[in-house]
C-alpha cells in the first residue's frame, strides 16, 4: 500500500469531516472516529515495511520524500492511536459548546501534520509539515479564550523562533551539501568539520528543544497544556512535543550519526545536563501548583526530560529506555490528562485542587485511571514506566555517571510527592458538599481510558511487544543488539523480568488477602468519624461528653 | 504580433474615456477599468513566453535607437505589468461594490491613470518617460489618498504629495545631470556610457534617483508618509498602493542600480537599509492599535524584506526579492481588502473592534487568516517559498556576515508573526456577545478576495511555475550588457 495514499487521507480528513459538520453533526462524529480508526488500521498495517518514494517533485527544485521505517512507524502508530482516543473522548466533552467543527478540523489536522513529520525523507516535507502541526495547534490552545489567549501567543511565538532558526539550519546544509535527504545528508555529515555540525546542532536543537520544551526553551508548555482543552492537552502532551523528541532522534542519529555524534562529548554533556535538569526542576515546580491540569503540565516537562536523557546518553540501553519512554509517556500522560478531563468535564470546568477531593465515591473509574497513570509516571513495577525508567537508571549506574543517575533517581522522587498530591487532592478525603450528585465519567470518556490503561499494565508486564521495535530501530542506528525477550531483558544488559516480578506481586497479593481475611472482622467507620482515629472500636463502645 | 504599447495605450485610452462612457450610461463607467485591466492581463500573459526567449523592443515614432523613446519589454517588466493587471483586474472588481459613494466617476479614472503609470515605469526603456509615468503614478495616488474628504485623508495626502514633490525634484534633477553629462535618455545609452565617466559626476545623479525613487518604496528613512497615506486611503486604493505603488519604487531603484549605474560597491549599503527598514517597519506594527497602520508598516516591513533580498545582487536574491514582491502583493492585498468590508461592517479601524468577525463575517476572516499566514511565511501559502527563497541566497553567499543578517531578518519575522497571530486571536477567540448575526462581504467583492487566497495557496505549493521567469527576470536585471546589446543592438 502507497504511503502517499495514507497521507492524503490524513490530510483529506480533516476538511471532509468539516464540511460533513456544516450538514449534521452526527454524521461528523462519526465520520471523525472512523477516519481516525481508518489511519490507525492503515499504520499498523505497514509495521515492518521499509521504502522512500517520491510525492512532490520539483518543489523549487527539490524532490519531497516520503520515507518509512521503524522509526517513523512507532511514532507513527503513537500518534495514530492517541490522536484516535483523545477523538473518542472529545465525543463529549466538546459536545455543546461552540465551533464544535472547527475543533475536530484541527484536531485531524495537527494529526496529519505529526504523521506527515514523522513519515518525510527530507527537510523541506519535515520542515512544511512542522509548521502545519505547528500553526494549528496555536489555534486549538487559543480555543478556550481568556487566558488561553495569552498561552497561545506564548507557544507561538516561542514555536516560530524555534521554526525560523531550524530554517536557517535546513538552508545551510542545503547550500552546503546541495541536498536535504536524511539518507544523502547522512554520507554528507559524517565528512563534515566539527565546528559545521555543532553550528547545525544548535540550530536545529533549538527548534527541537522549545517544541521538547527542555530548560530554557519550556516556558511555553505549562500555560499552554494546561489552557486547551483536555482532549488537546492529552495529545499536546502525549505526541506533539515528541515531536521535538522525534527530531532529536533524527538529527542525532540518522543525519549526524552515532559515530560523529560520539565525538561530539562536550555538546553530549551539556545535551545530558540539560536534560537532567529538565528532570529536576520541573519535578519539584510541579509540587507547588494547585491546577491539575498545570501539575500534569509540569510534570510533562520534567518526564520529557528522561526522554532526552535516554536519548542524548547514547548506549544502547539509554537509547531503548528513551525511546520506550517516549512510548510510555504518551500512554500514561495521555491517560492523567484525559482523566483530569473527565473530573473538570462531570465539575463544569474545575482544575483547582483546593475545591475538588473525595471524589473517588463519584468517579470510581475515573480513580482507577489515575492511579495507573500515576503509578506509571513514577515508574511502579509492572507498568510501563518502571521498564523504562529501570533502563535509563541501570544505564546511568552502569557507565558510571551518579550525578545524571542521582538526578533521575531524585526526580522520581519528587515524581511521587507530586503524583500523590494529584489523587489526593482530586479523590481522596473529603467530597464537597456541591459535587454529592456528579455521575461518572460518560462511557465515550471511560473506552479511552480504559484503552490505555491496559496498555500501561500490558507493557509493564510484558514490554518484549514494543521493544522489539525499538531494538530495532536502536540497530538501524549501529547499536549493539539488545537481547530482547517478551518479559523484558536477557544476559549481558543484566535480566530483567517483568513476568517474573508480576508473579512475585500476585503471590504478594493472595497472602495478604489472606492474612486479612483470616484476621478479624475489619469495621468500617465513616470518613467524619473521629472518635477513635477509625480505629476498629465499635460505635456501641463511643463515650461522648457534654458540659463535662 | 503581440505588441506591448497597447499595454499602456490601450488603460490610458480607456481612462481618459470614462467621461465619455459616462455620457452613454452611468453604470458602464465602472466596468471600464475591469475590461481595461483584463485585457492588459491577458495580454502580458501572452507576452511571458515570448519576453523569456528575447526581450521585445518597441521603438516610438520610428527613429533608430537610441534617438527614439523605447519600450523594452523583458523579463522583468512582463512579470511586473502582469502582476500590475492581475491585482489591478481583482481590485477593480472589489471596488464595483466597495466604492459607492463620492466622486466614483474620479475614482474609476484615477485608478486606471495610477496602474497606467505603474505599467509604464516597467516598462519603459527611456529614462525621463519613466520619469513621466512615475509622476502619472504619484499624483494620481496623492488624489487617491484623499478620496474619502475627511480631515485625516486630506492631512495624509498633503503630508505624502510634499515628501512626494521633493522626491520628483531629486529624480528630475538626477535624470539632468546624466542629460547632460551622456546627452542621452535612453537608459541602455547611459549604460553603455556609464564607465566612462567621472565617479564624483555619476555617484551624485545616482544617490538622487535612489533617494527620489526611495520615497515612493518607502524605504528606512523616507518612509514617514507611508503609514498615513496607506491607512487613510479606501482599502482598495491601500491595497493597490502598497501591492503596486511602491513595488514600481523598488523597480525603478533596481533599474536604476543593477542596470544603469552597475554599482556592485552600494549592494551592501542597500541589504543594510533593507533590513533597517524591515525592522523598524516590523517593530512600529507591533505597537499599533489600529488594523489599516498596522498593515501599512507591516508592508514598509516586507519592503524591507525586498529591498534586503535584491541588495545581495546574486540570481538566488533576485529570485528570492521578484517572488516576495509577488507574495507580498497578493497576500497584503488579501489583507487590505478583506480588512476593507469588516471596518465597513463594524465602524472602526481599532483592532478591538475585529472582536468577533470569525461569526459575523466567517469567509472574509478566513481568507485574512490565510493573507496573515501567509506574510508570516506558513507553508502551505505563498510566503512559505519566499522566506524559503530569501533565506536560502543569504546563506548560498557562504559569508558569516549574511548568516547573521539572515538571523535579523528571522527575528523580523518573528515580531511579525507575533502581531498577525494576536490579530487572528482577536477575530475568533475574543468575541463577548454571542448572538453575533452573519452578515459576510457582499459576493461581489469575495470574488476577488477569493481568487487571490486561491492562487496564495496554489502558489504556496506549485511554487517553481513562477521561478523560471523569475530566474529570466534575475538574469536580465544582473547581466546589463545583454540588456544593452538586446536594446541597442
Amino acid at each position: 500500500m502507497s504511503v502517499t495514499l495514507l497521507l492524503i487521507i490524513a490530510f483529506g480528513s480533516p476538511f471532509l469531516v468539516y464540511f460533513c459538520g456544516k450538514i449534521s453533526s452526527g454524521l461528523r462524529d462519526g465520520l471523525a472516529v472512523v477516519l481516525s480508526l481508518v489511519l490507525t488500521a492503515l499504520v499498523a498495517l505497514i509495521y515492518g515495511q521499509s521504502l522512500e518514494e517520491t510525492f512532490y517533485a520539483g518543489f523549487l527544485g527539490l524532490s519531497l520524500i516520503i520515507r518509512l521505517n521503524m522509526l517513523s512507524w512507532l511514532f507513527a502508530i503513537a500518534i495514530t492511536t492517541i490522536s484516535t482516543l483523545a477523538l473518542i473522548f472529545s465525543l463529549q466533552y466538546i459536545r455543546g459548546k461552540e465551533r464544535t467543527d472547527f475543533y475536530y478540523l484541527i484536531m485531524l489536522l495537527v494529526n496529519a501534520g505529526m504523521l506527515g513529520i514523522v513519515l518525510s525523507g527530507d527537510f523541506v516535507s519535515f520542515y512544511i509539515f512542522w509548521e502545519i502541526m505547528s500553526f494549528s495547534a496555536f489555534l486549538l490552545i487559543s480555543y478556550n479564550r481568556g487566558a488561553a489567549l495569552a498561552a497561545g501567543m506564548k507557544y507561538i511565538i516561542m514555536s516560530l523562533a524555534g521554526s525560523v532558526a531550524m530554517l536557517v539550519g535546513i538552508l545551510s546544509l542545503y547550500a552546503s551539501f546541495g541536498t536535504l535527504l536524511f539518507s544523502e545528508l547522512a554520507v554528507h555529515m559524517s565528512v563534515a568539520s566539527t565546528g559545521y555540525i555543532v553550528f547545525i546542532l544548535i540550530l536545529f536543537c533549538s527548534a527541537f528543544g522549545i517544541k521538547n520544551a527542555i530548560i530554557p526553551f519550556h516556558p511555553w508548555l505549562p500555560p499552554a497544556h494546561s489552557e486547551a482543552p483536555s482532549p488537546f492537552s492529552a495529545v499536546l502532551s502525549g505526541i506533539l512535543i515528541k515531536m521535538g523528541t522525534y527530531g532529536f532522534v533524527l538529527l542525532l542519529y540518522v543525519v549526524i550519526g552515532l559515530e560523529t555524534f560520539l565525538r561530539l562529548s562536550v555538546f553530549q554533556s551539556i545535551l545530558n545536563i540539560l536534560a537532567a535538569i529538565t528532570i529536576l526542576i520541573p519535578t519539584f515546580i510541579a509540587l507547588l501548583q494547585n491546577d491539575a491540569k498545570r501539575l500534569l503540565a509540569w510534570s510533562t516537562v520534567g518526564q520529557a526530560g528522561y526522554i532526552i536523557l535516554g536519548i542524548a546518553f547514547g548506549t544502547s540501553l539509554s537509547m531503548a529506555g528513551g525511546l520506550f519512554h517516549f512510548l510510555n509517556h504518551a500512554t500514561f500522560k495521555a491517560l492523567l490528562f484525559l482523566a483530569v478531563g473527565a473530573v473538570e468535564y462531570r465539575t463544569n470546568g474545575v482544575r483547582d485542587l483546593n475545591s475538588l477531593g473525595g471524589l473517588i465515591k463519584r468517579m470510581p473509574i475515573t480513580f482507577i485511571a489515575v492511579l495507573i497513570g500515576t503509578c506509571g509516571v513514577i515508574g511502579v513495577p509492572l507498568t510501563n514506566g518502571f521498564v523504562s525508567k529501570w533502563f535509563i537508571y541501570k544505564t546511568l549506574i552502569l557507565e558510571g555517571s551518579p550525578f545524571l543517575a542521582f538526578a533521575a533517581l531524585f526526580g522520581t522522587w519528587g515524581t511521587i510527592l507530586y503524583s500523590y498530591k494529584l489523587i489526593h487532592h482530586v479523590f481522596l478525603g473529603q467530597l464537597p458538599e456541591q459535587y454529592t450528585d456528579i455521575k461518572r465519567a460518560p462511557f465515550s470518556m471511560g473506552v479511552p481510558m480504559g484503552i490505555l490503561s491496559f496498555a500501561i499494565l500490558l507493557f509493564g508486564v510484558l514490554p518484549g511487544i514494543p521493544l522489539h521495535a525499538i531494538n530495532a530501530i536502536g540497530e538501524s542506528f549501529g547499536f549493539a543488539s539488545l537481547e530482547i525477550t517478551i518479559w523484558g531483558t536477557a544476559a549481558e544488559v543484566g535480566v530483567l523480568n517483568t513476568v517474573n516480578i508480576f508473579a512475585a506481586m500476585l503471590v504478594v497479593g493472595l497472602i495478604v488477602w489472606i492474612i486479612f481475611k483470616a484476621g478479624p472482622k475489619v469495621i468500617l467507620v465513616s470518613q467524619e468519624d473521629t472518635y477513635a482515629a477509625g480505629a476498629a472500636i465499635p460505635k456501641e463502645r463511643y463515650q461522648y461528653t457534654v458540659d463535662f | 504580433m503581440v505588441n506591448p504599447i497597447l499595454l499602456i495605450a490601450v488603460p490610458l485610452g480607456l481612462a481618459f474615456a470614462i467621461p465619455l462612457f459616462g455620457l452613454l450610461s452611468q453604470k458602464i463607467q465602472r466596468y471600464i477599468p475591469v475590461a481595461a485591466l483584463g485585457f492588459n492581463l491577458i495580454l502580458s500573459l501572452i507576452l511571458i513566453p515570448r519576453v523569456m526567449e528575447q526581450p521585445v523592443i518597441i521603438s516610438i515614432g520610428g527613429f533608430p535607437s537610441p534617438f527614439c523613446i523605447n519600450l523594452v519589454a523583458g523579463p522583468v517588466g512582463v512579470i511586473f505589468s502582469a502582476l500590475i493587471a492581475l491585482l489591478g483586474l481583482l481590485v477593480a472588481v472589489y471596488g464595483l461594490d466597495y466604492i459607492k459613494e463620492g466622486a466614483t466617476e474620479k475614482y474609476h479614472i484615477l485608478y486606471l491613470l495610477l496602474l497606467t503609470g505603474a505599467t509604464g515605469v516597467v516598462l519603459t526603456g527611456d529614462i525621463f518617460n519613466l520619469f513621466v509615468f512615475f509622476e502619472i503614478l504619484c499624483i494620481s495616488s496623492y488624489a487617491l489618498v484623499a478620496y474619502l474628504g475627511d480631515k485625516s485623508g486630506i492631512e495624509a495626502a498633503v503630508k505624502y504629495l510634499i515628501q512626494g514633490a521633493i522626491s520628483s525634484s531629486l529624480i528630475l534633477i538626477g535624470i539632468a545631470l546624466l542629460y547632460g553629462q551622456f546627452g542621452t535618455l535612453s537608459m541602455a545609452d547611459i549604460a553603455r556610457n556609464i564607465e566612462s565617466a567621472s565617479a564624483v559626476s555619476v555617484f551624485v545623479p545616482m544617490v538622487l534617483l535612489i533617494t527620489g525613487f526611495g520615497v515612493e518604496a518607502a524605504i528606512f528613512p523616507l518612509n514617514a508618509w507611508l503609514p498615513d497615506a496607506h491607512s487613510s486611503a479606501p482599502s482598495s486604493i491601500s491595497a493597490i498602493l502598497s501591492g503596486i505603488a511602491i513595488k514600481v519604487g523598488i523597480y525603478a531603484i533596481a533599474r536604476v542600480v543593477f542596470t544603469i549605474f552597475g554599482a556592485a560597491n552600494i549592494f551592501l549599503f542597500i541589504t543594510l537599509l533593507g533590513l533597517l527598514t524591515l525592522l523598524i517597519g516590523e517593530m512600529c506594527a507591533f505597537s499599533q492599535n489600529n488594523i489599516k497602520r498596522l498593515l501599512a508598516f507591516s508592508s514598509i516591513g516586507q519592503i524591507g524584506l525586498i529591498v534586503f533580498a535584491l541588495g545581495f545582487a546574486t540570481s538566488y536574491g533576485i529570485v528570492g526579492g521578484l517572488f516576495q514582491i509577488i507574495s507580498h502583493a497578493l497576500s497584503k492585498a488579501v489583507l487590505f481588502l478583506s480588512v476593507g468590508y469588516m471596518i465597513y461592517r463594524s465602524g472602526s479601524m481599532e483592532i478591538t473592534a475585529l472582536e468577533g468577525m470569525g461569526k459575523r463575517m466567517p469567509l472574509t476572516s478566513i481568507a485574512f487568516t490565510i493573507g496573515a499566514f501567509s506574510l508570516v511565511g506558513v507553508p502551505p501559502f505563498v510566503g512559505f517559498p519566499s522566506k524559503f527563497l530569501i533565506v536560502r541566497a543569504a546563506l548560498y553567499k557562504e559569508e558569516l556576515l549574511f548568516i547573521v543578517l539572515i538571523g535579523f531578518v528571522l527575528a523580523g519575522t518573528v515580531i511579525e508573526g507575533a502581531y498577525f497571530f494576536r490579530i487572528i486571536q482577536t477575530l475568533y477567540f475574543k468575541e463577548k456577545d454571542t448572538s453575533i448575526k452573519r452578515e459576510d462581504t457582499s459576493a461581489i467583492a469575495l470574488i476577488p478576495i477569493g481568487i487571490l487566497v486561491i492562487s496564495i495557496i496554489l502558489l504556496g505549493i506549485f511554487p517553481q511555475t513562477v521561478t523560471a521567469v523569475l530566474n529570466s527576470a534575475a538574469s536580465e536585471l544582473l547581466d546589463r550588457f545583454e540588456y544593452i546589446r538586446s536594446v541597442l543592438g
